[in-house]
C-alpha cells in the first residue's frame, strides 16, 4: 500500500493520501510501482516518509530509480520517478 | 409319401431363403439417417501466441484474491470503498500495464493515482489495480484509464456517491 503524492488543485479535493496497490496472476516481470512527479522541496527521504511512513526507506526508492537517479541528493522538480508499491 | 417329403423340405427351404432374402432387401432399402454434419473446424482464437492485449476492464469493490477476478462489476461506489480495476488480458510477453485514476469536476481534472504493473504473461492473465482513501472518497465523477506499453486501451468511468 502506498500513498499518492499529488497535491490538490485550486478547488479540487486532496488525493495525496490515496493508497494503492497492484498484483497479477501473471508472472510479475518487476514489482509494481507508482509514478510520482518530483515537486519543489522534495527529497527521497521526505517522499519515503510520506509513502512508507519511514524516511529511512529512501533507499528503496533510490534503488528502483537507479536508471535515472545517479545521486540520491540530486532530484529535480518535474522529474518522474518510480515508487515501489 | 417318401418322395413328397424331400420335395416339401426343398420347397420350405426355398421359401425360407426367399423370405430371408426379402428381409435383407427390406433392411437395405431402409434409408439410414444422414450423419449429422460435422461443423467446420473453427480454430479457437489464439490467446497465447499473440502480443498482450486487453480483453476487458472491470471495476468492483471486491475481488477474488486468487483469481484476481472482480466479484461483481460496478460503476458506482461508496465513499469508504476500496476500488479495484481488474484488467483481463490475453497474449504473451513482457508488458507494462498502467492505470491512471483521475477525478473530474466540471472541466477540471485531478490526478488520483498512477501505477504500473509489469508482467511477463504466458496466455490469459488478470491484473488488478486498487486504490483506497483513508478519509473517504470525495463524491463525484472519476475515471480510470488503462495503458498497455504506453498506449491507452480502455477507459472506465465511475461515480462515488
Amino acid at each position: 500500500m502506498n500513498t499518492s503524492g499529488n497535491t490538490p488543485g485550486d478547488d479540487m479535493p486532496d488525493f495525496s493520501n490515496v493508497e494503492s496497490g497492484a498484483s497479477s496472476t501473471a508472472k510479475e516481470a518487476a514489482p509494481a510501482y507508482k509514478l510520482y512527479t518530483i515537486k519543489s522541496g522534495d527529497s527521497l527521504s521526505r517522499i519515503a516518509k510520506h509513502e512508507y511512513g519511514n524516511a529511512n526507506d529512501w533507499r528503496r526508492i533510490f534503488e528502483a530509480n537507479q536508471d535515472t537517479i545517479k545521486d540520491p541528493d540530486k532530484i529535480f522538480p518535474g522529474q518522474e520517478i518510480k515508487i515501489p508499491l | 409319401m417318401s418322395a413328397i417329403k424331400p420335395l416339401a423340405v426343398a420347397v420350405i427351404a426355398a421359401a425360407l431363403v426367399l423370405s430371408m432374402s426379402a428381409c435383407n432387401k427390406k433392411e437395405e432399402s431402409v434409408a439410414l439417417p444422414a450423419p449429422a454434419p460435422v461443423p467446420a473446424a473453427v480454430p479457437a482464437p489464439d490467446v497465447i501466441n499473440v502480443p498482450v492485449s486487453v480483453k476487458q476492464v472491470t471495476l468492483s469493490n471486491k475481488i477474488d484474491e486468487t483469481t484476481r477476478q472482480a466479484a461483481v462489476a460496478m460503476n458506482t461506489f461508496a465513499s469508504g470503498d476500496t476500488i479495484y480495476a481488474v484488467v483481463e488480458t490475453i497474449g504473451s510477453g513482457k508488458t507494462a500495464i498502467k492505470s491512471l485514476w483521475t477525478y473530474h469536476k466540471g472541466d477540471k481534472t485531478a490526478q488520483v493515482n498512477e501505477a504500473v504493473q509489469e508482467i511477463d504473461a504466458v496466455g490469459p492473465a488478470s491484473t488488478e489495480f486498487h486504490i483506497s482513501k483513508p478519509d473517504g472518497w470525495p463524491t463525484g465523477d472519476y475515471q480510470v484509464e488503462v495503458f498497455v506499453n504506453g498506449t491507452s486501451v480502455n477507459v472506465q468511468k465511475f461515480t462515488v456517491k
